[in-house]
């Protein structure tokens, strides 16, 4: 996030799009309703109803893929209304005029043709947001789980530029990560390109620096990401996969693909706490030990550094994954010696420039957001607040694109995925905690109540929903939470796993799969 | 106000007559629970529970107890309590969650501004080691819903539930919520698998459930994440069963509640 | 009697809430939430406020498996280690560093997801390290 999660309840104007917040990021949604209590304005726009559109001042409901047509359409109303913040726009930031002309296609008329939202929608959406003091944006998943998902967040970057609403508290594009630690595994570099606090691998000052620092030559070739690794499992060119803590059999588009690609694997090692589906695949299966039996550190969505503390023993013969790894690596010729979490976190330091700052005596207390170069400096709150990290801000002068697969004929409907309040990512977990599992057992399809009409289907019933790459069946829930053609599936569930169905078409830069679009049909089980 | 605790607790540390108190402690920038034993040295880090203003780090101690108690049914523990935890604990001596003999209550008085802020009715416990003992207040925030006509009042008050984000902290958090089965948990009562819960069951069932049992600690309003005023509304539960039975929870320990009772439970 | 209450953060989403876990003899308890962080201000949702349940499931590994005839089998850690060890080996002298590849994890700490990064660069030697961001 730009911004911090308490800065929200300050926000004026608050726009939420693609985040089912109450469920996905409840504390984050808490502070939506402290803000709203105080006389914000709340925009939620998703193509489901989600919950927290019954406490906004204005929801709209824009057709699955359309994000960018909104935005453009939302943007031009904005310049044309004179509405812009013309002095940031001059002082911050660069390209302006590209983006101009691209917006200027959009007026509201030809937005809502294609998004379905109302042109007075629209305009309203650009006259609460702009005129707001702060105005701060929520996203997640429904903005960059698209093949246009760079599009997406780069056109919610252009309207923060276009109206100032950026580098002051309470502002900013606030992107909510959905696991505990993503943030923090990309600060660390478990990222094909960059090494810890996003240095590029293919830069030759970094390997050197790293190279010294590790005693170890370092490659000069960019890795493969997660889609080109399974690839590489089919074609030959990748023979060894080594998955720790992660379920790609579930959480991956396309269930059938990954699990030839895991079978083709000459060795896969699987590191994890339960026998996960990806786990029963493999040749080789080390315990690792939970957030409960370590010491450690987490970096949450606001880049704030938060201690985990050991509180028992690793249970049976498991260990704690920083112990299996360093014992892999000595045993295979690469020393490592440290005695502790605590003294990984201080090599991490002298390496990792925004992480210069941070030691475990400093996070005692409130944490430590980063960027914190020194042990001196307490930390960034907000980000971007003279200049950009580019120095100018850049606008992106972005054109609409339809997702990569429409309906047709044979697939009538749009689904879409997304996560349940009581469950997390693949449930490993949450369907290993009674109290969690007997709150929802089973996944479901929402269906609206037309499209089960037309279906001959009631709440509760079978349907058997099949897309391009496979089929599964799931019971029916019957609600107007979404449109007429859309239907909507959790995917913590591997009986009713809609990842057997989605698109594992993905986005260009960031090789995100489009979970959030993929054409069924559907069909009353027998 | 510390002082006179710490000493207190030393004292019956020393003595040999609790194996433990059960307070909070200050240490790593937070406060949080922590039982003190004679092995610890010391009471260092030991407080009351204020952080940024008076009693804003309070926490259900009472339910930590019970799972002292129930693993070490013969030791006594000595607790710190406030007015509202000693009603508490009065009403688990009569459910039989706690047994007063091996209970040391430690107790302190709220300063007027938490009072007025809890509209508590008994800022002190009987058991005051420290503090003043101040003056109960009116229920205003109560009076003000009441003073809405019907139709507006239920408004209101679905409104506010339509938040609800089925996280159940209000009842985890609840020193008096120590059913092994829960009503809110049954899918013939309340819908699972959704949210926000049905609206109004989930929570009429929760405040029928706190009828005769709700000590006024405001500890569910505390922990509710969305700001749901709770407290008011077991505040109305309380004031009906005092109009009905003429019996507040907590004010004795010895007397069963009505519902109780009725039940004929244990 | 062993009774502490340990601060650390919720394994769940990115929120980050703090709570103390309630440990007796060795047992963890129920989660608390912390009244004094700035992320989670005394409050949890339904997942943090059951955050120890899978901790203690039955169901959790409690050993090392190597799969032996189509079938896995328990095994000592020696043995997983040093066949995990010996085939990446053979892999890399074979195919090069390049043929290995690593998935890390959202769900395991900073240091953890560091040290794994490191080993796949440092020791094996190649760049083909990735984690969960996109799912
Ligand atoms: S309810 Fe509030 S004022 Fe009354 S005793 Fe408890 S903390 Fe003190
Ligand atoms: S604490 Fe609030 S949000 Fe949570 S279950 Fe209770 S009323 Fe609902
Ligand atoms: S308690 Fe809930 S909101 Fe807080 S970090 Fe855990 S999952 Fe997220």
């Amino acid at each position: 996030m730009t911004n911090s999660v308490s800065e929200i309840a300050d926000a004026d104007c608050i726009l939420v799009i693609g985040s089912n917040t109450t469920s996905s990021h409840p504390l984050v949604a808490a502070r939506v309703f402290v803000a709203k209590q105080k006389g914000a304005k709340l925009i939620v726009a998703d193509p489901r109803r989600i919950p927290l559109a019954s406490e906004a001042d204005l929801y709209v409901r824009q057709n699955l893929g359309t994000d960018v047509a909104l935005l453009n359409g939302i943007m031009n109303v904005i310049i044309e209304n004179g509405w812009a913040d013309d002095a940031f726009v001059s002082e911050r930031t660069e390209n302006f005029e590209a983006f101009k002309e691209t917006v200027s296609q959009y007026p509201p008329e030809k937005a809502s043709e294609i998004t379905g939202v109302a042109a007075e929608d629209i305009i309203r959406i650009a006259e609460y947001y702009s005129k707001a003091e702060a105005a701060t944006i929520l996203y997640c998943m429904g903005i960059t789980q698209h093949t246009t998902g760079v599009d997406n967040v780069k056109s919610l970057a252009n309207l923060a530029m276009l109206t100032g609403q950026i580098g002051r508290p309470s502002t900013g594009v606030n992107p909510l990560r959905g696991q505990n630690n993503v943030q923090g595994a990309c600060d660390m570099g478990a990222l094909p390109n960059v090494y810890p606090g996003y240095q590029a691998v293919t830069m030759l000052d970094n390997q050197q620096k790293f190279e010294s620092a590790w005693g170890a030559r370092l490659s000069d070739q960019m890795g493969l990401t997660l889609p080109d690794m399974l690839s590489g499992l089919l074609d030959g060119s990748v023979r060894a996969l080594y998955v720790m803590g992660e379920n790609p059999v579930q959480s991956d588009p396309d269930t059938r693909h990954v699990q030839k690609a895991l079978e083709a694997a000459e060795l896969l090692v699987v590191q994890d706490i339960f026998l996960t589906p990806t786990a029963e695949l493999a040749h080789v299966v080390l315990p690792g030990a939970s957030y409960a039996e370590k010491d450690g550190t987490f970096t949450n969505t606001e880049r704030r550094v938060l201690r985990v503390r050991k509180s028992i023993d690793p249970v049976g013969d498991s260990r704690p994954d920083w112990e299996i790894i360093q014992e892999i690596s000595n045993r295979f010729g690469y020393a490592m010696s440290f005695d502790s979490p605590e003294a990984i976190m201080e090599e991490i330091r002298t390496v990792t420039p925004s992480y210069g700052g941070i030691t475990y005596e400093r996070l005692e207390g409130e944490g430590i957001q980063w960027p914190c170069p020194d042990v001196d400096h307490p930390g960034t709150p907000y980000l971007h607040k003279e200049t950009f990290a580019r120095g100018k801000g850049l606008f992106h002068a972005i054109e609409y694109q339809p997702p990569a697969e429409i309906v047709d004929e044979e697939f009538p409907f749009w689904l879409t995925t997304g996560r349940l309040y009581a469950h997390y990512h693949t449930a490993t977990m949450t369907r290993n905690s009674p109290t969690l599992d007997t709150e929802v057992k089973e996944g479901f399809l929402e269906i609206s109540p037309q499209d089960a009409e037309m279906l001959g289907v009631g709440p509760g019933e079978v349907v058997k929903v099949g897309s391009r790459r496979g089929e599964i069946s799931a019971k029916t829930m019957v609600t107007d939470r979404v449109a007429k053609g859309l239907v909507f599936m959790p995917f913590h569930f591997l009986e009713s796993n809609p990842n057997v169905l989605t698109n594992p078409a993905h986005d260009p830069i960031a090789k995100i799969p489009e979970f959030k679009v993929c054409a069924v049909k559907l069909e009353k089980a027998a | 106000m510390i002082k006179t605790v710490q000493e207190r607790v030393k004292a019956l540390l020393d003595s040999g007559e609790i194996a433990g108190f059960l307070g909070l402690k200050e240490a790593g920038g937070h406060i949080g629970p922590h039982l003190f034993t004679p092995e610890e040295n010391g009471l260092d880090g030991l407080v009351l529970g204020d952080w940024k203003g008076p009693g804003d780090a309070r926490y259900t101690l009472n339910k930590q107890l019970i799972h002292l108690a129930r693993a070490y049914p013969d030791e006594t523990f000595g607790v710190l309590v406030r007015g509202c935890d000693e009603r508490g604990l009065k009403s688990l001596y009569v459910w039989n969650q706690l047994s007063p003999e091996k209970v040391v209550p430690v107790g302190i008085a709220c300063p007027p501004e938490l009072a007025k802020a809890c509209e508590c009715s008994k800022p002190y416990p009987d058991a005051l080691v420290a503090g003043e003992k101040g003056e109960g207040c009116a229920q205003e925030t109560l009076k003000q819903v009441e003073a809405l006509g019907l139709a507006d009042r239920f408004g209101y008050w679905q409104k506010e539930f339509d938040r609800c984000i089925k996280c159940y902290g209000c009842r985890d958090v609840c020193p008096m919520c120590f059913c092994k089965e829960c009503s809110l948990e049954d899918p013939d009562l309340v819908n699972t698998g959704d949210v926000p819960p049905d609206n109004p069951t989930f929570h009429l069932t929760r405040a029928v459930h706190m009828a005769g049992r709700c000590i006024d600690c405001g500890l569910c309003n505390e922990v509710c994440p969305v700001g749901i005023p709770l407290r008011t509304l077991y505040k109305k539960v309380a004031d009906i069963i005092d109009e009905e039975f003429g019996y507040r929870t907590g004010q004795a320990a010895d007397e069963k509640s009505p519902l109780n009772i009725l039940a004929g439970a244990s | 009697m062993d009774y502490k209450t340990v601060l650390t953060t919720c394994p769940y989403c990115g929120c980050g809430c703090n709570f103390y876990l309630e440990v007796l003899d060795g047992k963890i308890l129920a989660p608390i939430p912390c009244k004094t962080s700035p992320t989670n201000e005394g409050k949890l949702c339904i997942k943090g406020w059951n955050a120890h349940e899978f901790i203690q499931s039955p169901n959790r590994l409690t050993g090392p498996l190597v799969r032996k005839n189509g079938e896995l089998v328990a095994v000592s850690w020696d043995e997983a280690l040093d066949y995990t060890v010996s085939r990446l080996k053979e892999i890399k002298d074979s195919h090069g560093g390049d043929s290995i590849a690593f998935f890390s994890s959202a769900k395991v700490t900073n240091e953890e997801n560091y040290l794994l990064q490191k080993f796949a660069r440092a020791g094996i030697g190649t760049n083909s390290v990735d984690h969960c961001a996109r799912l």
